[in-house]
Order: structure tokens, then C-alpha cells, then sequence
């Protein structure tokens, strides 16, 4: 496996496209004002918040890709998995709508805590079950695995709960008058919640894989197998280190999911998860930061982005008679698939780099 | 273990037994020709409806056998298609589903009264569906290039994402553009396809509910596909499949034309997709968004991959497991078949494991999946070009 070379230079064109678009999106936000100022503001906050999801999970795909070259299909309902970790702790140990206020803070960590454990304990056998052995297998057998993985847990969590919702208990206050009022917007408890507690752990892994020794020796697997295990480096022990933390900061951003949209159910995985992986390819796959800036850039791109190409395609749809072709808001889903084509056509190595799409 | 298994003082001589009588069975089988041996197997599965039970009277696979066996025939129909785009040119397309939508929209909206998209009376045009299968494979062939050239540079796990993403984007696309699709409801009330006047055959048009008819109509059509698509693998373009396969850089460095041959593959694959789509929309009545979801796509990646890519049988055995063996599973004989394994299970008494099984059966279907990948990379029944590949891989490893 020969690693992929490496750009070098002072200002790296990733980061002048990341500017870009942050300064296009601006732009055009500006140039339409027939919404007004509060609307794209309510579509930017909800747009963060969903990015610093999908950021979180991104990271699970991108970590392993980085060392396995293999996308972890089952990633998707490793999220789930914590989203319903979640649920148990705060609903059954915690007493879920009857907690009182003086255990809302230590219930929310545990449960975090607990859907962490539960979902790296889960990845580390998925892992040894279904990936290790087809480490040196044809290439689509490992996909075909993950895919049966993720089909597995699935309809194991439909069937545990009969298919029906699961409700998260109503713990930040959300609603009219329920929230931090900024002056020209106002923004909800949990979405602050979010954006930090998600900043934070993004902060906490790049320092882990920048600093410490284990994160050098991610990197080093990630770089190249072979030598990196000529070197010392317990491969196998990395690989399933890489797992463990993806599937823990999915397994918080599961929690976090069913604590901000209070209902969760076995197949909430899939979408979040293909969006995820977009944001990952997005940021080029493989790279750390990149993820996280794909996460929020998804986030944002789903939220502005299709009341934003409604506002500039209707006219011409209506001029060349088909003005029923704009996007409702099922589209939505849409928008992640139309970015991940795009990317993957006009930069595959992503915003900030790393060459794919064409190997694997 | 196996070969201590082997030398077993009781398994060896009827493991030697067996191994004559497989050898002496291969013999025979083998010097019967080549299209005799078709024959008689098309000739033996056209007869299935028809088979009467010696000892209880009757058919012995009665309509709900048929109704599956359609569902697995088509199933078949499709995996022979996506075996073309994944087992021979070696790409992972996972939004096979976007084909066959495309093909059961396409008669759908032609034969629906319910249809949108058409003003006149359908009866006019009696002969619709018959004509509408080669427009179903010439327009799948069509949306096949369609969605292939913007995934051309994309190989491995992006071309399954990409693609993945433009099966969703169909559904989507079914399900709101209510005023040409008739949104989440669908199209209902497709009329049956007439039959010409055969001499025996005594029903005049193909109704949902003449299984018999549909059955022979598909195994028919199997025959059909994986003729047209055995002779494809055999040809020039199936060579140039191959060495895509195999090494897309070298293949082009050896002058084959990338694009052109993968578009082909796309084209070939979905014109087989779309043509399963009409059937399909023909045998339901309806088409509705919901039957084209995400598992669809699954569900055939899944049984070319189990069955072994690029490998016909291997399509029909993958078929026969992932498809058939669930359907089976809700029937009363799956739990008196079970039932024999009562003494086996320890649980047996206080539990009724067959049904477990039955409503279990996607749990199942997700471990099999990994079971068979784990145990045999390769599929159950891989081609015999790639069986040798990958017995040279194992090697060089």
C-alpha cells in the first residue's frame, strides 16, 4: 500500500476553498432578502447543530478509512446502538420525565459515558466477528460483511423495541421563551449543548492523535501498514483503537441525537450515517480536521443550502415552464447525495485533500 | 479437524461412497450435450406447477409455492443483471433498485388508468405490454449510461455510496413528484398483459392470480436473460470486462476503451434491471414507491456476492437462499419441516423456535451475510475463472 503524497506549501488550497465557500455562503445569504435576516439565522444554528452530528460520526468513518482503506457500512447503527444506550440509562436508571434537577447533570454524562462504553465494547466485536478476518479478503467482502452487520442490527433493535419510537425524556427545555436570547437571534440550551460538547471532544481527539503516542502511531498505521508494524507498532491493537474511539464519539453523538430530538428508533442510523460518510469524503477522507469541517459544512449545506437553491433555481424552473420541480423539504436528504457526487466528481480528495475515489 | 473428521472410521467409507457416486453422476452428466441438458432443466422447471404428490393427491407445489417461486425467479432475473455490472466488469453498483423502478414506472405509467402521465384509454393498445418489455430494456439501457457517466472516474466504496445515493434519490424522486408518479400511493390497476390464442392455454390474459402462467412466463425469461447474458460474458465485451476487473489501469494500458466498456456494462446491466421492472409492475397491478427501496438493491448485491460474483448458478442459488428461504420460512410446512429438528434443539419444549426463526428471519438474513463472507469470500458458488484467481491470490499471499 504506498501512501498517497502529501501537499506541501504554506497556505494549503484546502483551507482557501474552505473560506470560499464559508464567504459564498455569506454572499448569497445576503444577496436574498425577501426571508429576512432571522430565517437564515434559524437555518445556520440548525445547520450547526446537525453538522456537529454528523461531524461526530464522520470522524468514526474517517479514522477507519484512514487505516483500513475500508468504509464501515455499520457505522450508522453503531450511532444507533448509543442513541439507545442513552435511552436505557436516562429512562431506566435515571427515571426518565420524573428526574430531578439535581441528578439531570450527572444522568446526562453517564448516559454518555455508558453509550461510549457500549459502543466501542459492540465495535470490538463487530471488528474481531465480521472485519478482521477479511482483512486480506476481496474487496467487496468486507462491504458485503458491513452491510450484514448493519442489516443485523437493524432489525435487531426494530425487533427489540416492536418497531415503534422510543422517547428520550424531555430534559433541556425547548420551545417558545425556552431559550438564550443573543439580541438579533436566540438559540436553544441543548443546541449550545451540542455545539460545545462536540467542539470539545473534536478538540480533545485532534490533540490525542497530534500528541500522544498512540496518535502517532494511528497515524503511522495510517500512513503505512507494513513498516508501521516493522516499527513496533501493534497493528492490530491500532486498528481496533481507531475502531473504539469512532464507535465512542458516535455513540455520544447518538445521546446527544435523542436528547435534542427526543425520538429514536432501530433504522435512525442509515441517513445520519450516509450523511456522515458525505461529510467525511467531503473533508477528504482519511483526514481528521477534515471530517469535522465536512460535518458542519453538511449540516449547513442541508439546512441553507436547499432553501438556497430553491431561491435561485425556481425562477429559471418557472421560466422554462417547470416551475413544479423545485425542492420541497423532502429534498432535504437529497442535498448530502447531490454533495457527495459532486465532491467526488470535481475534487475527490476533498476540500482538504488526501487522493481517493479513484483507489480502494 | 475436518481431516480427522475425514478419517473416521465411520464417516470415511460413506464419505468414499458418496465421492463415487458424485464422480460417476459428473460422468454421466457431463456427456449429455450441452443444450439437451438446458432443455431438460427448463423442460423439468416449466413442469413444477404440474407435479402431483403420489401419495396425498394434488399438486404438489400448490399457489403460494408458485407465488414464491415467482418472487425468487425474478429475484434471479435481477441478480443476472447486476452479476453483469458486478461480477464480470467488477463494479459495486448499490442502486440496482434506481433500474428496476425505472422499468416498472415506465409501464406503469403507460398502463395505469391511475397514470398522470397519459390521457387515453389504455385498452386501445392491447398489445402494451408486450411491446413495452424491449422499450423496458432499450430505456433501462438508456438510464443505465444515464447514471454511469457521472460515476465513471469512481471505483470500489465510492462507486457503492454514489450509487446507493441514486437509488434513494429515485424513490424520493417517485414519492413527491406527486403529479407524474402519483406519489406514495403509487400506480394501481395496471391491466393484465393479454395472451395470444395458444392451443392449451385456457385463460386469455395474465392475471395477478395466474401464477401458473407468470411462473412458466419467468422461467421462460431466466432462460432468456441468462442465455443473452452467458454469451455476453463469453464475447469480446465480457473479455474486456474481465481485465477492468482485474486491473482498470493495465486494461486500459492494454488499449480496451474504459468508458466505453463500463458504460456498456451499466447499460447491459440495467436493461436486464428495467426489464425485471415491468414483469414485476406487470405481475403486481401496481407499482408503489415502497417496493423500491434501499433493500432491494441489498438484496441482489447480496445474492450475486453470496452466491459467488460473476457465476450464473451462483445468482440462482443466492436467489433460492436470500429470497426463497425467508419467504419459506412463513409457510406451515418451513414449521413442520423445522419441527424434525425439534429433538436437536434443547430449547424445543418451552419454545417455538421455527416461529423465532420466521420473524427473526432479517436478523438472520444480516449474520448470514456475514456468516457466508467470513467462511467463503469468495460465494458459495464462485465462477471457475475467479475460483482460480483467487486460489492464486491465496497463494501469492
Amino acid at each position: 500500500m504506498s501512501s498517497p503524497p502529501r501537499r506541501t506549501g504554506k497556505v494549503p488550497t484546502g483551507w482557501l476553498l474552505a473560506i470560499a465557500v464559508v464567504v459564498i455562503y455569506v454572499g448569497v445569504v445576503l444577496i436574498d432578502d425577501d426571508k429576512g435576516w432571522s430565517f437564515w439565522l434559524d437555518q445556520t444554528r440548525n445547520g450547526l447543530t446537525t453538522g456537529s452530528l454528523y461531524a461526530l460520526i464522520a470522524l468514526g468513518y474517517t479514522m477507519v478509512y484512514g487505516v483500513l482503506r475500508m468504509i464501515n457500512f455499520a457505522h450508522g447503527e453503531v450511532f444507533m446502538i448509543g442513541s439507545f444506550t442513552g435511552w436505557v440509562v436516562l429512562t431506566k436508571v435515571f427515571g426518565g420525565n420524573d428526574m430531578s434537577d439535581a441528578v439531570i447533570a450527572p444522568a446526562i454524562l453517564v448516559a454518555m459515558l455508558a453509550a461510549a462504553v457500549v459502543t466501542a465494547g459492540s465495535v470490538i466485536v463487530i471488528e474481531r466477528i465480521a472485519y478482521r478476518p477479511l482483512r486480506h479478503a476481496p474487496r467487496l467482502a468486507p462491504l458485503i460483511s458491513a452491510i450484514g452487520v448493519s442489516i443485523f442490527l437493524q432489525n435487531l433493535f426494530l425487533r427489540l423495541t416492536e418497531g415503534r419510537f422510543r422517547q428520550y425524556p424531555r430534559i433541556f427545555p425547548q420551545g417558545p421563551g425556552e431559550s438564550v436570547d443573543l439580541g438579533f437571534t436566540s438559540i436553544d440550551y441543548i443546541e449550545i449543548f451540542l455545539i460545545g460538547s462536540s467542539i470539545l471532544m473534536m478538540l480533545a481527539l485532534y490533540l490525542f492523535v497530534q500528541r500522544t503516542k498512540m496518535g502517532v502511531s494511528i497515524r503511522a498505521v495510517a500512513e503505512d501498514q507494513e513498516v508501521s508494524a516493522l516499527m513496533g507498532v501493534n497493528v492490530n491493537r491500532v486498528i481496533a483503537l481507531t475502531f473504539v474511539i469512532g464507535a465512542a464519539l458516535a455513540g455520544v453523538a447518538g445521546v446527544m441525537y435523542g436528547l435534542w430530538l427526543l425520538n429514536i428508533k432501530g433504522t435512525m442510523g442509515f441517513l445520519p450515517g450516509i450523511k456522515a460518510f458525505t461529510a467525511a469524503v467531503l473533508g477528504g477522507i482519511g483526514n481528521i480536521p477534515g471530517a469535522m469541517a465536512g460535518g458542519f459544512l453538511i449540516g449547513l449545506a442541508e439546512s441553507v443550502g436547499r432553501e438556497q437553491l430553491n431561491s435561485v433555481f425556481n425562477p429559471v424552473l418557472h421560466w422554462i415552464g417547470a416551475g413544479g420541480l423545485g425542492l420541497g423539504n423532502e429534498w432535504k436528504d437529497v442535498v448530502a447525495f447531490v454533495v457527495l457526487v459532486g465532491v467526488l466528481l470535481l475534487r475527490p480528495t476533498g476540500i482538504f485533500g488526501e487522493v481517493v475515489g479513484k483507489r480502494a | 479437524m475436518r481431516e480427522r473428521l475425514r478419517s473416521n472410521a465411520i464417516v470415511k467409507p460413506v464419505a468414499d461412497a458418496l465421492a463415487v457416486a458424485r464422480r460417476r453422476s459428473e460422468r454421466a452428466y457431463g456427456s449429455v450435450p450441452n443444450a439437451l441438458r438446458l432443455f431438460l432443466l427448463a423442460a423439468l422447471l416449466i413442469g413444477v406447477p404440474f407435479y402431483e404428490d403420489p401419495f396425498a393427491g394434488g399438486v404438489i407445489f400448490d399457489e403460494r409455492w408458485l407465488a414464491v417461486f415467482r418472487l425468487v425467479g425474478l429475484y434471479i432475473m435481477l441478480g443476472l443483471g447486476l452479476n453483469v455490472v458486478v461480477g464480470y466488469a467488477g463494479l459495486l453498483d448499490l442502486g440496482y433498485v434506481a433500474f428496476f423502478a425505472s422499468g416498472a414506472y415506465l409501464y406503469a405509467l403507460l398502463a395505469s388508468p391511475a397514470s398522470p402521465a397519459i390521457d387515453f384509454p389504455i385498452d386501445d393498445v392491447p398489445w402494451l405490454f408486450w411491446a413495452m418489455l424491449p422499450a423496458a430494456l432499450f430505456v433501462g439501457a438508456l438510464f443505465g449510461v444515464l447514471l454511469g457517466i457521472p460515476v465513471l472516474p469512481m471505483r470500489g466504496d465510492y462507486l457503492a455510496i454514489v450509487t446507493l445515493g441514486f437509488g434513494e434519490i429515485i424513490r424520493l424522486f417517485l414519492i413527491n413528484k406527486t403529479d407524474f408518479t402519483g406519489g406514495s400511493q403509487g400506480l394501481y390497476g395496471i391491466k393484465a398483459p393479454p395472451l395470444p390464442d395458444f392451443p392449451g392455454l385456457n385463460i386469455t390474459e395474465l392475471k395477478s392470480t395466474a401464477l401458473t402462467e407468470w411462473y412458466i412466463f419467468i422461467v421462460i425469461a431466466i432462460f432468456i436473460v441468462a442465455f443473452c447474458a452467458t454469451r455476453l460474458r463469453d464475447s469480446r465485451m465480457g473479455r474486456a470486462w474481465e481485465a477492468i476487473r482485474e486491473d482498470e489501469d493495465v486494461a486500459e494500458a492494454m488499449g480496451i476503451d474504459t468508458i466505453k466498456y463500463k458504460l456498456m456494462a451499466f447499460a447491459m446491466g440495467a436493461a436486464i434491471g428495467s426489464l425485471g421492472g415491468t414483469i414485476f409492475a406487470a405481475f403486481q397491478g401496481s407499482a408503489i414507491p415502497d417496493s423500491f427501496d434501499l433493500l432491494v438493491s441489498i438484496n441482489v448485491v447480496s445474492l450475486v456476492v453470496i452466491g459467488g460474483m460473476g457465476s450464473t448458478w451462483g445468482v440462482v442459488l443466492g436467489a433460492v437462499i436470500l429470497i426463497g428461504i425467508p419467504d419459506f420460512l412463513r409457510f406451515r410446512e418451513a414449521s413442520d419441516f423445522l419441527g424434525l429438528f425439534d429433538p436437536l434443539v434443547p430449547f424445543a419444549d418451552t419454545h417455538n423456535w421455527a416461529e423465532d426463526l420466521r420473524e427473526n428471519r432479517f436478523i438472520v438474513f444480516g449474520a448470514l451475510l456475514v456468516a457466508v463472507m467470513v467462511l467463503r469470500p469468495s460465494g458459495l458458488i464462485p465462477s471457475r475463472r475467479r475460483q482460480i484467481e483467487f486460489a492464486a491470490a491465496a497463494e501469492e499471499a
